[in-house]
Order: structure tokens, then C-alpha cells, then sequence
């Protein structure tokens, strides 16, 4: 027979979150004193994906908008950096026009999307992703063509592999609260509103386009930021980095770790970057591997590896817990 | 001499224009009856044009290759509509995440046994149409009339098709309203299959035709696509005839841009789609509501 937690405002699921995040917390400050060179640079691009599939979690998870062009805006602000680089612009000069960079394109595509949702917003996005990867391909005098641009590395004092995975991991921390400070904001609540019943919204008021106009653009900021960091990785850009695989992967990565949570995308961007990178060295199909396992938890867990755990969890406590009510599957909705 | 140009590039816009009918036209059908966005429509036009190309080499036989790159393309179809999307049925995200999925893997799997490289399919070898057509100063490869005439017939058969046989009042039925017309005793699943084979085998024609036009590598078909998408969000997702228009439309303006204005090609594709998507949302002869 187990009691019912004393105090009901620390519920059991809290201190579990809570101690959860500080475990992962502490693991990744420990990382670059256990692993190797290479290990820790595989993990800098685990939360530079994190970033990026959490912007488009953003999108996907609050506002029901899926976006399958996201790496678009991410390499834009890329190039923002690389052509900067190029042009020997100054280290401050090379964030604005990056930022400038990104800006425009997350407007395009917040213009383009803004009267969309469902799979019109996702063919629309995949359509203006293939249009950057395109551009980046054809307009060689500003982006290199196939060839790219290299040597576009950080400031001198974070360029060294371990500081930048420091760097990484503060921003990724910074913009994990920041999105989910957003996610609960009455921003946030707005979007989700608008995702259960876009009519309904719209009965009560609300400009339903200029909302998915600012969740695109606000989306866009993550997705370049995690571009700019893509790039100060490896030091390089090509059009690679916005093709329809480089869009297809964060998202892959939200659905795979869990639509809407704010721990799926970090999840979703260990287990894609672990099959891409490490897998692969052993396994050359690993698009196979990633292409079966990701239809495989579509149609078998829809809601991800967190919301799996947490159904799980929630299952195995109330049985546990005996008194304790299941928590609810999901908030119901009526139309 | 220039009037001769702006001609042969106004063919060229034609023919690719065909290409991307012969794409969108798949898409469109399949969207416009189950309104799946079918991602993996690239990878079906990939599967086509591979198989195609290994069918002329082992048999010097353009058109036994046509054919046999369309039933693989629609085999590949019915395997992936009976044994993964009919599980999530009518749930739209989950749909087009599968076929993302399946998209992955038919690349994978073409560069598993094919390579990465580009590889050629030359149509001449097989019997079809080759060397030029010449008339006067004029010149232009037979294949691309060849092409456009193909494309043509094909447009024609599936207007009489949709517009006056029994299967296309079926399916159009099934378009306007799912629930009543399998109230009214039509197996609405087995049309859901059978349209989706028959979009896959459109794009198993055009991967077999478009590679012998174009270099193919297992990234063609999603290459395609995305003219193939412009094709249908310009033309309005789910309408036969706006594919046509949109893909003369855009065939034309690439083959344009890419003589006159080579470094900004892209840029002229995407300029009609947001004009189109900023006037008129659903797209110039689209039906469907988009929000």
C-alpha cells in the first residue's frame, strides 16, 4: 500500500521531470571530461539539431503547423554567415546580415503559409524549402554553387571543440526555455487554440494569419540560430544542408521523440543523429534504418518516444499508486 | 536566327512541362480522391525510371521498358497503400509522415543497388523516337515531340476516363463525398487502392520517360517533385486540368529563365507560386477549401 503524495502542489510527475532534467543537465556538462574528440563533437550536433527540431516543435506541437522546409531558413541564415565571411565583413556585421537573412526568408514563408494549415502548410513548406535549396544551388557568385563555402569558422575563442560544445549547450539550454517559456505564454495558448479549432478562434476574435505569421517568424529565429551554429560546427556550407533530407530530418526527429513535448526534440535528435553518425559507420543503409523506424513509430506510437514513456509511466503509477486517478490521455477535444 | 531560338525554347518549356504533367497529374489524383499528400510519389517516379533503365539495357526495348518500369512504380504503390497507409486511414498528418518514411527508404535502398551516381537511359537503344526533328534551319531532338505526344495521349485518357467511364464517375463520387458514396454500396477502400496504383504507375511512366532526358540519380525523383508541387499548388491541388495548365505554364517559364536568366531560374519558379498563393489560395482551378 503506497500514500498518496503528502503536499498536492509537488505532485509525483514534477520531482520525476525535474529530477530527470537535472540528470540530463549533468550528463551533458560531464560529457567533454568522459568522451572523446569525436563524441563530443557528435553531441554539439545533437543540440544544434534539438535547436532546430525545436523550432519547428514550436510550430508543429503548439499550432498543428508542420513544416517540411524548415532547414531552408536554417541554411539561409548559414549562407547569412558564410557569404559575410566571404566579403570579410566583421564578426557583429556577419550576425546582422544573418539575422537579416533570416528574417526575410521566415517572413516569405510566413506569408506564403499564413492562410494554410494542415497538409496545405506542409506541401507549401516543402515546396518553399526546395526553392531555397534550389536558389543556393543556382546563385554560385553569392553562395558557391555545389561547391560551397568553407572556413567560416567562430571567434577564436570558442572555436576550440570543447568550448564550442559549451557554447552549444548553454544556447540550446537558453532556447529550450525560451520556447517553452512561448509554449505557455498566452501566445502559446493562442496557437494551440488555434490548432484544436481554428473556427472557433476565429469566432472569438482572434487574427488567425497574423498569429501563424508570428509563430512562423518567431520559429524561423530558432531555426536560423541553430543554421548559424550548424555552420560554426563544421566550418562549412553547401546546398546539402537544405535539401529535402536536411528538412525532413528534424521533423523526423520531433515526431520520433514526441510532438508538443519539450524534451521530444533533444530525444528525437539523440536517436536520428546516433543512427546517422554512429550507426552509420557500421551500417551503410542507415536511411533505411531511420526511413523504417520512423513509419514504424507513426503508425505504432503517434505519440513519440516521451509521450510513450509518459502514457507508460502514467499507466504503471496508477497502478501502483492504487488511489491515485490515471492521468488523462490527452485533454479532450470536441468540435 | 533568334525567332528560331525563342521557338526551340518554347518546345523545351513544353517538353518539360509534359515531364512535370506526367508527375503532377499522379500527385493530384491521388490527393484530390484520399487527400494524401504523397511524398513518396518521388520515390515511385525513381523506382519507375531504375527499373526502366535496367529493362532497356537487358532488352534493348524502349517500350517494354515503359511498361515495366510502370507496373514496379505501381506495384510499389499497392504494397506501400494496402500495408502502411491503410493503418492510418483519414488521420492527414500520420499519412504524409509515412510516405516521408517511404520516401527515405526507396532512395536508400535505389542507392544500395544502383549507386549514387547519375546513370543515363538512352531511349535511342531501345527503339523509340531519336535523332532530330528538321525542318529547314530547324532542329529539335525527336524524344521531346516524342515526349509532349505521349504526354498528350495520357492527358486525353484519364480526361475521358474521369469525365465518362463508370471507374471515373466512381472515383469522382469518391472525390465530392467519401462517406455517401460508400453508403451507396461502392468499396471505397478498393478505389482508394486503385487510384493509388494508378498514381504510382504515372509516376513510374514519367521516371522511365524523364530518364531519357535527364541524367538519373536516386535524388531525381524527389528533384522533380518539388517542380512537380509548384505544378499542383499553382494548378490547385486535386484538378487534372490545373496540373495541365500549371506544368505548360511553369515548363515554360523555367526553359525561359534558364536561357535568359540562368543564375535566378529558381527564383522564377517560386515567384508564380506565391503570387498564386497570395490571389488565390486554393490554387487556379483548385476546389478544395485550404483553411
Amino acid at each position: 500500500m503506497s500514500v498518496a503524495p503528502a503536499s498536492p502542489r509537488i505532485t509525483r510527475p514534477a520531482v520525476v521531470k525535474a529530477v530527470v532534467a537535472l540528470a540530463v543537465i549533468a550528463f551533458a556538462f560531464a560529457l567533454p571530461y568522459v568522451v572523446s574528440e569525436y563524441y563530443v563533437g557528435v553531441a554539439t550536433l545533437v543540440l544544434v539539431s534539438a535547436i532546430l527540431a525545436a523550432s519547428i516543435n514550436l510550430l508543429a506541437g503548439d499550432g498543428g503547423l508542420v513544416s517540411l522546409g524548415h532547414a531552408g531558413i536554417s541554411m539561409a541564415a548559414g549562407y547569412g554567415i558564410a557569404w559575410s565571411v566571404k566579403e570579410e565583413l566583421p564578426f557583429g556585421v556577419q550576425l546582422l546580415v544573418s539575422l537579416g537573412v533570416t528574417l526575410v526568408v521566415s517572413a516569405v514563408f510566413g506569408l506564403a503559409t499564413m492562410r494554410m494549415r494542415g497538409v496545405f502548410y506542409l506541401m507549401i513548406t516543402v515546396a518553399l524549402g526546395m526553392i531555397c535549396w534550389g536558389i543556393a544551388q543556382k546563385w554560385s557568385v553569392v553562395t558557391g554553387g555545389d561547391n560551397g563555402l568553407s572556413r567560416n569558422w567562430p571567434p577564436e575563442a570558442i572555436r576550440p571543440y570543447w568550448t564550442y560544445y559549451f557554447v552549444v549547450l548553454a544556447i540550446f539550454l537558453l532556447a529550450t526555455l525560451a520556447l517553452w517559456v512561448i509554449s505557455r505564454s498566452p501566445f502559446g495558448l493562442v496557437l494551440r487554440g488555434i490548432r484544436d479549432s481554428e473556427s472557433r478562434m476565429r469566432s472569438l476574435g482572434y487574427r488567425i494569419a497574423s498569429y501563424k505569421f508570428a509563430a512562423m517568424m518567431l520559429s524561423g529565429l530558432f531555426a536560423g540560430l541553430a543554421g548559424v551554429l550548424m555552420v560554426w560546427r563544421t566550418g562549412f556550407i553547401n546546398p546539402k544542408s537544405g535539401d529535402f533530407i536536411a528538412s525532413a530530418l528534424p521533423l523526423i526527429m520531433v515526431v520520433l521523440g514526441g510532438l508538443g513535448t519539450a524534451l521530444g526534440p533533444l530525444v528525437g535528435a539523440v536517436i536520428v543523429v546516433l543512427i546517422s553518425q554512429v550507426l552509420s559507420s557500421y551500417v551503410d543503409r542507415w536511411q533505411t534504418v531511420l526511413g523504417l523506424l520512423f513509419i514504424a513509430s507513426v503508425i505504432l506510437a503517434p505519440r513519440g518516444l516521451v509521450g510513450g514513456v509518459r502514457s507508460l509511466a502514467a499507466r504503471v503509477g496508477g497502478r501502483i499508486g492504487g488511489r491515485r486517478p490515471p492521468a488523462p490521455e490527452t485533454p479532450a477535444t470536441t468540435e | 536566327m533568334e525567332a528560331l531560338s525563342v521557338i526551340q525554347q518554347a518546345l523545351n518549356g513544353l517538353t518539360f512541362g509534359a515531364q512535370l504533367f506526367l508527375v503532377a497529374s499522379g500527385f493530384t489524383l491521388i490527393f484530390g480522391l484520399m487527400r494524401i499528400s504523397n511524398l513518396a510519389h518521388g520515390g515511385f517516379y525513381v523506382v519507375g525510371a531504375y527499373v526502366g533503365m535496367v529493362t532497356v539495357g537487358a532488352t534493348h526495348n524502349f517500350w517494354l521498358a515503359l511498361v515495366a518500369g510502370a507496373l514496379a512504380a505501381a506495384g510499389v504503390g499497392v504494397v506501400v497503400e494496402l500495408g502502411l497507409l491503410r493503418r492510418v486511414r483519414n488521420k492527414e498528418m500520420p499519412e504524409v509522415l509515412v510516405t516521408v518514411g517511404v520516401l527515405f527508404v526507396i532512395t536508400d535502398l535505389i542507392v544500395a543497388i544502383f549507386g549514387g551516381d547519375g546513370k543515363t537511359l538512352n531511349p535511342a537503344t531501345g527503339g523509340a523516337p531519336s535523332g532530330a526533328l528538321v525542318i529547314g534551319d530547324f532542329r529539335y531532338p525527336a524524344y521531346g515531340i516524342f515526349v509532349i505526344g505521349v504526354t498528350v495521349v495520357i492527358g486525353v485518357v484519364l480526361f475521358l476516363l474521369q469525365r465518362y467511364s463508370r471507374v471515373g464517375a466512381i472515383v469522382r463520387a469518391g472525390v465530392d463525398d467519401r462517406e455517401m458514396a460508400a453508403a451507396m454500396g461502392i468499396d471505397i477502400d478498393k478505389v482508394f487502392t486503385g487510384v493509388f496504383a494508378l498514381g504510382a504507375l504515372l509516376a513510374g511512366v514519367a521516371g522511365v520517360i524523364g530518364a531519357g532526358r535527364q541524367s538519373l540519380t536516386p535524388y531525381a525523383g524527389t528533384e522533380i517533385l518539388l517542380y512537380g508541387l509548384v505544378v499542383v499548388i499553382i494548378g490547385g491541388l486535386g484538378s487534372i486540368g490545373g496540373a495541365a495548365v500549371g506544368a505548360v505554364l511553369l515548363g515554360l517559364i523555367d526553359a525561359f529563365a534558364k536561357q535568359y536568366i540562368p543564375e535566378l531560374s529558381y527564383f522564377t519558379i517560386f515567384a508564380p507560386m506565391v503570387l498564386v498563393l497570395i490571389v488565390r489560395p486554393q490554387g487556379l482551378f483548385g476546389r478544395v477549401s485550404v483553411a
